[in-house]
């Protein structure tokens, strides 16, 4: 990794009028003294690492947790959260990197290997002992809630098993996944397909990969340019053919979007057309119902469901569209959350050294769920990791807004997490 | 679904957005990032020079006939101004963070800037009141060895250089916070904790002598502002003030925070990092405009749109090496010179201030944007804040008093124009519970 480039991020960085007002909101640094803050990890240390400087001034670019916070306050418009990950990624490069963030960087692949035998997989790394392990010896903080495989089949398996029944359409629309629904989570993917063929719409799943994301904030930078090469031979034909690609989770949409053609100076054709075709779900529903295409044979949900939208979702820039699609649904009270960030901020906070700053980070949004009162059925939020930081840090279950909906539609059990 | 959406999230656009709200539009604010108020000293000031004159102006009502007539005040009058102010000292009050006027009907408070000087304000927060320097009642400037930039010994010199008599002491940072290393907004945070309330409270009783009053630098809570303050007054048994710091401010937060609260009360959301790259214009109206994303331009559309996108400072103006020098959003004309040798007088800190930041748009008297032959550039446009012209609220020290007015006017405009003048609604709605807002708010 001889190169990283700097053209776009490195131009915003003539914008910082040293306001500090990224500090202020940072939160990260509002907990700990370990991250002094975006301005001074960003745009401040940028100068020491341009060509020529024999070194970086210090490494705590490393506790930023690329929640992208800095970038939505900023009056200026600088990319900070990109010149921190780019910083990242030349000290990766220097310094290499340890195995634990290797490891966190691949969830596609650690998602394929659990699932070859996933009950197994979840004993092995679930169980007191190998989360001490697995703390003494990778840094993974024991306490830290990872997710669990499927044990009932990778959404692969479903999507081959209901291939007859699905519906077959003129208007067609493109889902990307993501690795999380793939083999952790497969009950997101049915809910999304169930509420878009809802719309009328067939859905097509092509072959995919990771995003790239969890790469990319580890700082791997060459590693996830394979990954999206990949992922743009395999769609933007698609997008080039007119077809929407939409996904579930937030990450894996950001990185399509903007992360990996951005991060990465990837410009080509393919990337564009993928960018400028990738959809939220619930952007995407959005724009049916602004169009008046949205079905809205809902039934009331009877639920208290507080509503987070996690940092990747607001990255997009498109406001809260989940909020303004179960606002439709009757009976659901979705009282909307005006957190930071929920912490874990996709592998952050599994971190040994970083968890206690993630669960305080989050404590903000925790707080917030409290103070909705004891009638609270689930919290709500796009983000499956932002979920996950959820339920540990309240003890409630956490659901993806499409469940919901879906479940409006009558087509899905909210609590079993399967379609009906 | 839309009325009224509101380009700009500083004071001039939250004002418009508040006061349209409250005649009853449904109101959406975009903008690019947080907002100016993050490094002000989030003062109300009205009027505090008149260049080139160097004398701060104590009586800005009398002062105001002697503007030109372009000035946005003048385009206001007396009777908009003065309703404007009143609705502002409603929503500090609404909003837990009172402002209140001077002890003298009309007159200018004095209060210290950071390094000393005087800064005459119209409507000072509760908690910088104190610090008027028309009494002369001691000072005791206090600060803290670890915090950055706040400087009590280079105050005091400068407060009694100019006849104020003062102290400065320098306490130790470990009072308030366990932190290596923290900025103003931590350190606010830091002092609503009631173990380092007691602490300072403490510290102050033993420095301060009898009769004097205690600046500290303006970190004094968050949300908890108003209790902290007192808290510490009543320990330390003298009156206790605030002076600003270098950013971030923490009294622009706070405003910036209770503005927002308020405006969600009234279900108008203000979505930040939202900059607006397209506009859609026909037949003289806006139909819609464009914000950038992560991928495709998000549309918003509505039947008015309200420009306060702020001045050079605020972003609302660009210019380039040629001497190009343009609004961002509508291209609208600016009264600016096109010649970039004139932008600037030979000396810095002229008395007479810069003719670049002097220019902006022109408006008529419906704060309606004009094109260069005077009539109204699209019918469905108002403009209010830092990119009005006929003004260099920087040297004016008038920079909040004309986004206030201004944003008033501009809401107040758009909603008759919407609604044919039908009564408005000054009620808050009963079933929004009050607690909505968090000192730390950005989306």
């Amino acid at each position: 990794m001889a190169s990283i480039s700097w053209h776009t991020v490195d131009h915003s960085l003539d914008e910082c009028i040293k306001c500090n007002i990224c500090t202020s909101y940072c939160p990260v640094s509002a907990v700990t003294d370990l991250f002094p803050g975006p301005k001074y990890v960003g745009p401040q240390a940028q100068r020491f690492r341009e060509n020529g400087q024999p070194q970086s001034p210090d490494a705590s670019v490393d506790y930023c947790s690329g929640c992208r916070v800095c970038n939505e306050v900023c009056p200026t418009g600088v990319k900070i959260a990109e010149i921190n990950a780019r910083a990242r990624a030349e000290i990766v490069a220097k310094r290499g990197m340890p195995l634990r963030n290797r490891l966190l960087g691949r969830n596609e692949l650690l998602g394929r290997l659990g699932s070859v035998a996933p009950a197994l997989a979840n004993f092995a790394l679930q169980n007191p002992f190998s989360r001490l392990l697995a703390d003494k010896v990778m840094g993974i903080a024991p306490e830290a809630p990872l997710p669990t495989w499927s044990t009932s089949g990778t959404f692969a398996d479903w999507l081959r098993a209901s291939k007859p029944q699905r519906l077959r359409s003129d208007k067609k629309v493109v889902y990307f996944h993501g690795c999380a629904t793939m083999y952790y989570e497969p009950f997101i993917g049915k809910a999304a397909v169930a509420v878009m063929e809802h719309q009328g719409y067939e859905v097509i799943v092509p072959l995919q990969n990771c995003c790239g994301l969890p790469l990319l904030s580890n700082g791997e930078f060459r590693a996830a340019a394979d990954y999206h090469k990949n992922n743009v031979a395999h769609m933007a034909s698609f997008a080039q053919a007119g077809f929407p690609i939409i996904g579930t989770s937030t990450s894996c949409t950001l990185t399509l979007q903007e992360e990996a053609p951005e991060l990465l100076d990837m410009t080509d054709e393919g990337s564009m057309q993928l960018k400028m075709a990738t959809w939220d779900i619930f952007e995407w529903l959005r724009d049916l119902a602004a169009k008046g295409e949205l079905a809205t044979d809902f039934r009331p949900l009877n639920l208290t469901a507080p509503y987070h939208a996690p940092c990747q979702l607001r990255a997009h820039r498109v406001g809260k569209p989940a909020l303004e699609i179960m606002e439709m649904i009757p009976g659901l009270v979705a009282a909307e959350s005006h957190a930071l960030c929920c912490g874990i901020a996709g592998t952050y906070g599994y971190k040994s050294e970083k968890y206690q700053i993630a669960m305080d980070v989050g404590e903000e949004l925790f707080q917030f769920v409290r103070e909705q009162g004891e009638g609270v059925d689930y919290t709500v939020c796009d983000s499956e990791t932002c979920r996950w930081q959820l339920e540990h840090g309240t003890h409630l279950p956490s659901r993806h807004p499409i469940e919901l909906l879906a479940t409006a539609y009558g087509l899905y059990d909210l609590e079993k997490r399967n379609l009906v | 679904m839309i009325d009224l959406i509101v380009i700009g999230a500083g004071l001039a656009g939250l004002t418009a957005a508040l006061t349209a709200a409250e005649a009853g539009l449904r109101v959406k604010v975009v903008g690019k990032g947080l907002n100016a108020l993050h490094w002000s000293a989030a003062t109300l000031d009205l009027l505090g020079y008149t260049p080139p004159r160097r004398a701060p102006v104590r009586e800005p009502w009398t002062t105001l006939p002697h503007l030109s007539l372009t000035h946005p005040y003048q385009i206001a009058g007396e009777l908009r101004m003065r309703a404007a102010l009143q609705r502002f000292l409603n929503w500090s009050q609404a909003g837990g963070l009172p402002y209140l006027p001077g002890a003298v009907e009309g007159e200018n408070f004095m209060l210290p800037s950071p390094i000393g000087a005087m800064r005459p304000v119209y409507l000072a927060p509760y908690g910088q009141r104190e610090g008027d320097l028309s009494s002369q009642q001691p000072l005791l400037i206090v600060g803290f060895d670890r915090m950055r930039d706040f400087y009590p010994h280079l105050l005091a010199e400068h407060l009694n250089k100019q006849g104020h008599s003062t102290r400065a002491v320098v306490l130790s940072s470990s009072l308030i916070t366990q932190r290596s290393d923290a900025n103003t907004v931590q350190l606010a945070a830091e002092l609503e904790r009631r173990e380092h309330q007691i602490a300072l409270g403490g510290a102050l009783k033993s420095a301060v002598r009898p009769g004097e009053r205690i600046g500290l630098p303006a970190i004094l809570g968050l949300d908890e502002h108003t209790k902290t303050l007192e808290a510490l007054a009543a320990a330390a048994g003298a009156p206790v003030f605030e002076i600003p710091t270098l950013p971030p401010s923490v009294p622009g937060l706070r405003l910036t925070t209770v503005l927002r609260s308020l405006l969600a009360r009234r279900h108008v959301r203000v979505e930040i990092g939202m900059e607006v790259v397209g506009v859609q214009v026909e037949d003289g109206v806006v139909r819609w405009v464009e914000t950038a994303t992560s991928s495709r331009p998000l549309r918003h559309t509505a039947s008015a749109f309200l420009l306060a996108t702020g001045g050079v400072l605020g972003g609302g103006f660009q210019s380039d090496h040629q001497g190009r020098f343009w609004e961002t959003v509508f291209d609208l004309p600016l009264n600016v010179p096109q010649d970039r040798s004139q932008w600037f007088r030979p000396l810095f800190l002229d008395a007479e201030g810069q003719p670049v930041f002097h220019g902006g748009v022109a408006v008529d008297n419906q704060f309606q944007p004009l094109d260069s032959k005077g009539g109204v550039m699209y019918r469905n446009l108002w403009a209010a804040g830092g990119l009005l012209a006929g003004t260099d609220p920087l040297q004016e020290h008038s920079l909040e008093g004309i986004a206030l007015v201004s944003g008033a006017a501009a809401g107040e405009a758009a909603a008759a124009a919407l609604t044919g003048g039908r009564q408005t609604n000054e009620a808050a709605p009963a079933d929004i519970p009050a607690g909505a807002s968090a000192a730390k708010t950005p989306q």
